[in-house]
């Protein structure tokens, strides 16, 4: 059945894209994990792009603070505060109709991942917390599903098209005719998400919205040439930059695999896909709370530290067993106490998503 | 960067009234003795293996009988925890039509959700009768709340949130002269405080093996008294809450009407009996009362310190006398959640905060909805945990925010 692309005509007229391409795309899924300010912009192109289904997964709803850069959401989304996988899938329907979009709202993790990125020819990354994607990396190693990672936090960003090496070896990455294309995995590169609260998050440092554009279109692009089926174009080295100094640097990466010992793609360890490693909640007995607790050893906290972060979101008040702030979103009211090992009590809320995503956008995950 | 954290060390145990911990190194020996020579399914007239399965199983079953003052082991009736068995009890004797029930504020969800479901699908009319400031229920306010059409008193032998154990003979003696059932949950007294179905007027007693008899979890028990009506699966009786295999009598077409096995259908859990059975030798020689005793002493330890320190709320009396070792206190400014994280984080000290499933107990105290932090001593708390212990609760203190 033949059908009509002429909406592609720009796109078509690409080398190596053609009608050809315009059909693998329109054969093929991608997962968009995440729909803040990377996940907007890499839906926004992949949906124009013309890739045939889009799966949005995402936990939160539509905020006023987050119009500045999120750009599929504007202000009667915020108003009436949808949920940001849904709201996108509303816009994107409009964009381009021929788009099957599956908008999920729901926390990623170890239990449901598995379902969610079935199906997926590409992930692609619009996370706000490390530890969803070290569980991405390994359903990406796991199954031989390109993953292409991207973060943006103050004026930096950071991407990488991560070709898996596949157990087998026999991935169409794996076998093209200038040799692997394989990629190192994030766990080459490092080999554990970074401790809680070490990191910067958009919502305690901030975030330029041109920074998150380039990394996000970055890998859209990636995400192009990956479900084209043109591996031997993907960029094999980490995309690093900050706007403010002006700095650009490709960096490569490939000797992380080569040296490494990589748990997950050479020792096949899925430690974040089972559960072993990252954060689990509980809810709590009593008033309405939720406790995150870390199962790995999550190193002592630094509580000074995150407490000057959070200084600018409202009252934050320290000594030395505990720190707690006053966090306010969507008009609820939580409040958040972390302990010098990294857990925290979440108030305000009884469901575990609500108080993951309050965790990764104030202490970092 | 990794320093070694709180969650690290061995912890300072103070959560027994959840369960029991350390287990006796019986208790794990036996049960994977159990396991590596004897785990057969057990069954009447099968092979050997399952021969001795089976009298493993009867050996704790007689066990446990004496322990309540059982008239007859068959009565004793092995369920997978104290839920189950007072899931058991109460849907047992309330299958058949409506009834009232009484009840009080000291409950457990274990008995208060069933009751409450009931009450609210119209099958019983439920009272809920009331506790003093210390958290005793005073036998004459269930005397007054008796009716005609009263067929059952469930009353918990001691608070699982305030440790105080409850003058259950009085309870059992005027529900005997009225001629409902008494059904006692034990969860907090089996092993310790003593229990005699005869001299009490227990009609139904249920208990888990994993609290103070020091068992595994996934072990526990009902006594069926003889007032009990008979068991039937189908017209009037006691009815089954579990239908399934019994091990014997295959060809009846419903469960058949023989205690223990009515009430027990499936599998029973063999490893966790075979480890409870060893638990209950580790108990006689240890003696209830003298595991009694020394949690008292722990507790009044404790309360010496904390009773007249403005800083902390104790709930329930402070005369140990009449306590189980349970203890309910309250840290000014600081939300219970946030003293156990701190307890735990930092000085590895674990206790249990909330509202221990007994939310119209907490509500009765003044307590609700944060709750209490709940330290629960057990036989094998050391004078150097309660030092720790203290130490700890003085800093936590004067944490408050």
């Amino acid at each position: 059945m033949s059908r009509d692309f002429s909406r592609y005509h720009r796109q078509m007229l690409l080398p190596g894209f053609g009608e050809d391409g315009q059909r693998r795309l329109a054969e093929s899924t991608a997962v968009v994990l995440g729909c803040g300010a990377l996940g907007t912009v890499v839906a926004d192109m992949l949906a124009r792009a013309g890739v045939g289904r889009l799966v949005i997964i995402d936990r939160d709803f539509v905020e006023m603070t987050n119009l500045q850069r999120q750009v599929l959401f504007d202000e009667a989304d915020a108003a009436e505060a949808l949920p940001k996988a849904e709201a996108a899938r509303r816009k994107l329907a409009r964009i381009n109709s021929n788009v099957t979009v599956d908008a999920i709202v729901d926390d990623l993790n170890a239990g449901n991942i598995e379902r969610y990125a079935e199906g997926a020819d590409v992930l692609v990354d619009g996370l706000d917390n490390f530890e969803t994607r070290y569980l991405a990396n390994d359903y990406a190693v796991k199954h031989g599903v390109p993953y292409v990672y991207g973060g943006a936090v103050g004026t930096t960003g950071a991407a990488l098209a991560i070709l898996p090496h596949t157990e087998r070896g026999d991935a169409p990455w794996e076998r093209s005719d200038s040799g692997s294309k394989a990629t190192p995995c994030l766990r080459c590169l490092f080999e554990e998400a970074p401790p809680p609260g070490t990191m910067p998050t958009c919502d305690t440092v901030g975030v330029l919205g041109p920074a998150v554009a380039i990394v996000a279109n970055f890998e859209a692009a990636e995400a192009l040439k990956i479900l084209t089926g043109h591996f031997d174009r993907v960029t094999p080295t980490m995309l690093s930059f900050d706007l403010w100094t002006g700095s650009m640097l490709q960096l490569k990466v490939a000797r992380a695999y080569e040296t490494g010992k990589c748990p997950c793609c050479k020792e096949r360890r899925f430690e974040y896909l089972e559960g072993r490693l990252g954060s689990g909640t509980t809810t709590l007995c009593g008033r309405d709370a939720v406790q995150l607790t870390h199962r790995q050893n999550a190193g002592r906290i630094d509580l000074a530290e995150i407490a000057a972060r959070l200084e600018a979101h409202g009252k934050v008040t320290t000594n030395r067993f505990m720190l707690r702030a006053e966090i306010a979103e969507n008009g609820r009211r939580y409040e958040l106490t972390l302990f010098t090992d990294g857990r925290a009590i979440v108030k305000g809320t009884r469901e575990g998503r609500v108080a993951r995503s309050v965790y990764a956008k104030y202490v970092g995950i | 960067m990794r320093n070694t954290s709180a969650s690290e060390r061995a912890s300072i145990y103070f959560d027994n009234a959840a369960t029991s911990f350390p287990k006796p190194p019986e208790v794990t020996e036996a049960m994977a003795r159990f396991l590596a020579e004897d785990a057969a399914n057990p069954g009447r007239g099968g092979h050997r293996m399952a021969i001795r399965a089976e009298r493993i199983i009867d050996d704790a079953r007689a066990k446990l009988a004496r322990l309540v003052n059982g008239s007859d082991p068959r009565r004793l009736v092995f369920t997978l925890n104290c839920t189950d068995a007072l899931n058991i009890a109460i849907h047992g004797v309330l299958g058949d039509g409506p009834a009232h029930v009484v009840t009080t504020v000291l409950e457990h969800n274990s008995v208060s959700r069933p009751l409450q479901a009931l009450a609210d699908s119209g099958r019983i009319e439920l009272t809920r009768v009331g506790c003093d400031g210390a958290g005793f229920v005073d036998p004459d306010d269930i005397r007054r709340a008796l009716r005609s059409d009263t067929r059952l008193v469930a009353m918990t032998h001691a608070s699982n949130v305030l440790g105080t154990v409850q003058d259950a003979a009085s309870v059992g003696a005027i529900v005997r002269e009225h001629g409902a059932l008494f059904l006692l949950d034990a969860a907090q007294s089996a092993g310790i405080v003593p229990i005699d179905v005869e001299a009490m007027c227990v009609d139904l007693v249920a208990f888990p093996g994993h609290k103070a008899l020091l068992g595994p979890t996934g072990t526990g028990a009902l006594y069926v008294g003889e007032r009990c009506p008979a068991p039937a699966a189908i017209g009037a009786g006691f009815k089954p809450w579990r239908e399934g295999g019994t091990g014997g009598d295959s060809s009846s077409p419903t469960q058949p009407p023989v205690l223990p096995y009515f009430l027990e259908g499936g599998t029973p859990n063999t490893v966790g009996i075979a480890g409870l059975g060893a638990a209950l030798d580790v108990l006689d020689r240890m003696g209830g009362a003298a595991i009694l005793e020394h949690e008292r002493r722990v507790l009044e330890t404790i309360l010496a310190r904390l009773v007249d320190d403005s800083r902390f709320t104790i709930y329930g009396p402070t005369d140990v006398a009449r306590r189980v070792g349970a203890l309910s206190i309250n840290i000014a400014g600081l939300d219970p959640n946030d003293a156990a994280a701190i307890l735990d984080d930092t000085f590895g000290i674990a206790t249990r905060p909330g509202l221990h499933c007994a939310p119209y107990c907490h509500k009765a105290i003044g307590s609700f909805p944060a709750g209490t932090l709940r330290i629960s001593p057990g036989p094998f708390t050391t004078d150097d945990d309660v030092a720790a212990l203290l130490e700890a609760l003085d800093q936590v203190a004067d944490a408050g925010m």
